[in-house]
């Protein structure tokens, strides 16, 4: 039977329209209400609010800690990338590739952070990090490097790279099993073609796998990045609270300080703008970037 | 096909924006005077036959003071007045609870300003609080006395008018365990140098540093520390300057030789390097652990920490010691006030209740339960078994001019000017500035912060 054009119109808004009623509830409404916002000098504490058009921007531009807090969120971002890929490969490869018999253990060990609410990871890592009572500083006193000890979190110096730990701690399981995944649908005829052709193992990793799941990879380091620069604000603000003198504030987190604790929502709406702007350039330029011809052998 | 999409895309986004307007904040201050005269008539309603009655809200923030003492005189009020019907919104996170209510100007009848997210210096900046200048000038005490000359520190004035009244007298200083200090045969400080002396034989006897506070909250030592050090070294004036970030008064020479003393702490390495991360439960949990030997904190320390404290741990509390050799030590009283909401919606019973609270019976009683002092003068403490000690001999010790001056600050350092200095204060604690940078900075975050109230 040929539905008519009618009726698969009609079935089209059936699939579509209340998907679209909740999107602009949830996610265009709050947009569009921050950009809102951001044109006024408003406390969020009280009914009154001055409409002062673009001059939350210009404060934005002459902020002298907003540079320090995209620093810090793009070095997290960096940091992470790296460290999360590296590592969640290495284990991935390790644990389809190496016929280890533990490997369903090590699985569930690597996958267990992600079950973790980040509130309790970030608590968890300042006991760790605890100039006094931490694992940090003990086991570098047991192992002799007294002077390496150091009050991680609250030095202006380190409390920024004491961060990227927890937060690579946290994320490897999540990758691990989705390259696990990619891994594990590469047909075993590559590696047996490329060993009869004389590959090294280094050189099958090169040549076969990472190609193959380039895709995999690919979703992996954008939604680091995505989930960065969105939500790298949960562990400072468990941490640091964006100290010792803002050494550790990142977009988010600054943004809380001055809508919630300072009492400018109209400043923290335009600093919301700004990371809206700055995830959407580094998402753009990331896709541009990691463009690669899809592989198949 | 395209272009239809995008036209209905931003027909959306319009409808959407047009929503928005009807629910966004009032452009203007002048719609609240508007509506408060609105509800006028409502009040005099409730006023017409001298009775209190109808619905009486009340908001209070439930910290290292419990809630017991609120229970007992919300009780008290309700016998009193049996036609109120009572509602409580309490809690730790009370303020943020009641954050939308005082966003969409339906907030409760009275509130007591404490803890996190609440800030008497923004609520009367956003025009929250009821003006009681005119209403405080008739009330009485049950013995006569008139309530605004019976405080033990006047109510905060803005531009005159007041808008709040301090309910609870509390102070920083600060803290020590005196078992410990009997035990070692420390000398318990009382200026500056003998602070430092002290400092330097606890650092030599235990190793450790012996001062801590909280880096995440740096206010504790801007609050317990600093104003009476500004206090003392040049008296209310120089502290109204430095809280109101008026031009130099930050890098002037009174506030540079107190910052040099701080200065002089962190080099000696008395300042516990790790304080940096710590919030305050941690900080006062070291302190407790004798990690470290002194912690600011104001009187709700021991209440707050009341379980974790070991059995043989002794309260002792002195004025932040960081005044010259031979002047009497200084305090500047935190208050904690009452208000009523300018938008309140029972007005008469609001004030009843605050009327009902100011009394001697309550003020001891609130000693009593929280190990705090109500902002009452002629107060008999000594009297009460269930008063702790460290408390009586605070009392006493503030009651003494030769060994305590008082000063008093204006109002509270307003969050943007606070926030900033605190930041510059970690890092001159940390030892990675010095004290003329953290004057600079100090000042730069002042006049930023005159600009903004242009």
């Amino acid at each position: 039977m040929v539905q008519s054009k009618k009726q698969s119109y009609l079935f089209l808004a059936f699939c579509l329209v209340p998907t679209f009623i909740l999107f602009a509830v949830f996610t265009l409404y709050p947009l569009v209400n921050g950009l809102y916002y951001s044109l006024f000098e408003w406390s969020g504490a009280s009914s009154v609010g001055e409409f002062v058009g673009f001059d939350n921007y210009k404060r934005l531009f002459s902020d002298e800690i907003i540079p320090r807090t995209i620093l810090h969120d793009y070095f997290l971002v960096v940091a992470k990338v790296i460290g999360i890929m590296i590592l969640s490969t290495f284990f991935a490869v390790a644990l389809t590739q190496m016929r280890i018999k533990e490997a369903p253990f090590y699985r569930i060990i690597f996958f267990f952070p992600n079950i973790m609410s980040v509130v309790v990871i970030g608590i968890l890592w300042t006991f760790i990090y605890n100039p006094n009572l931490g694992l940090v500083n003990s086991g570098l006193e047991f192992i002799g490097l007294e002077e390496w000890t150091k009050p991680w979190l609250g030095s202006e110096t380190w409390a920024l790279p004491s961060l990227v730990l927890p937060s690579v701690w946290a994320g490897i399981g999540l990758f691990m099993l989705m390259l696990m995944g990619g891994i594990s649908n590469i047909s075993k005829s590559y590696y047996e073609a490329a060993e009869i052709d004389g590959a090294t193992e280094w050189q099958q990793f090169w040549k076969v796998t990472l190609p193959l799941i380039w895709p995999q990879i690919k979703i992996s380091i954008l939604y680091i990045i995505i989930t960065t620069l969105n939500g790298s604000f949960i562990i400072v603000q468990v941490m640091t609270r964006g100290g010792p003198n803002n050494s550790t504030h990142v977009m988010g987190s600054y943004l809380y300080e001055q809508a919630f604790v300072k009492y400018n929502f109209g400043y923290g709406a335009t600093i919301g703008v700004m990371i809206l702007i700055l995830s959407l350039i580094t998402v753009v330029i990331m896709q541009f970037m990691m463009r690669r011809e899809k592989v198949e052998y | 096909m395209m272009r239809k999409g995008m036209s209905w895309f931003l027909l959306v986004v319009l409808m959407v924006f047009g929503l928005l307007v009807g629910c966004a904040p009032g452009a203007s201050s002048d719609d609240g005077g508007e509506d408060a005269e609105g509800e006028e008539p409502a009040t005099d309603e409730n006023a017409e036959d001298g009775e209190i009655s109808g619905e009486l809200e009340i908001q209070y923030f439930v910290g290292g003071y419990g809630d017991s003492w609120w229970k007992e005189v919300i009780g008290d009020f309700q016998e009193e007045y049996p036609d109120v019907t009572i509602t409580e919104h309490a809690g730790p996170n009370i303020n943020e609870e009641m954050r939308s209510r005082w966003v969409s100007d339906d907030p409760p009848d009275v509130v007591y300003i404490d803890g996190a997210g609440s800030s008497e210096t923004q609520m009367v900046e956003d025009g929250q609080l009821m003006d009681m200048t005119e209403w405080l000038s008739s009330v009485e005490l049950e013995d006569g006395s008139k309530l605004e000359e019976s405080f033990i520190v006047d109510p905060a004035t803005y531009d005159g008018s007041i808008y709040s009244l301090p309910l609870v007298f509390d102070t920083w200083g600060t803290w020590y365990d005196n078992a410990w200090f009997e035990e070692n045969d420390w000398t318990v400080p009382s200026d500056f140098p003998s602070f430092m002396d002290t400092m330097g034989q606890i650092k030599e006897d235990e190793g450790i540093a012996p001062f801590v506070t909280t880096g995440q909250y740096p206010y504790y030592f801007l609050r317990g520390v600093l104003y009476p050090a500004f206090g003392a070294a040049g008296g209310d004036e120089l502290l109204t300057d430095v809280i109101e970030g008026k031009e130099g008064a930050w890098t002037s020479e009174p506030v540079m030789n107190v910052m040099k003393k701080v200065e002089e702490m962190q080099k000696a390495g008395y300042i516990d390097d790790g304080f940096g991360a710590l919030n305050h439960t941690q900080s006062q949990m070291n302190f407790l652990l004798h990690d470290n030997a002194f912690i600011p904190v104001g009187f709700w320390l021991p209440n707050e920490m009341a379980n974790d404290t070991p059995d043989d741990f002794e309260y002792g509390f002195i004025p932040s010691p960081m005044q010259d050799e031979g002047e009497p030590g200084a305090i500047v009283p935190d208050l904690r006030p009452l208000a009523i909401a300018e938008k309140a919606e029972n007005p008469e019973a609001a004030k009843a209740f605050v009327e009902f609270v100011f009394t001697k019976e309550y003020a001891k009683s609130f000693s009593e339960h929280t190990g705090a002092i109500m902002n009452l003068q002629g107060v008999d403490l000594a009297s009460s078994d269930e008063v702790p000690e460290f408390l009586k001999k605070a009392n006493e010790m503030i009651n003494d001019p030769e060994q305590v001056q008082i000063y008093q600050k204006p109002h509270p350092m307003s969050a943007s000017l606070e926030t900033p200095i605190s930041n510059s204060l970690v890092s001159l604690m940390l030892g990675n500035i010095s004290a003329e940078e953290f004057a600079e900075e100090a000042e730069k975050a002042a006049s930023e912060y005159r600009q903004s109230l242009e």
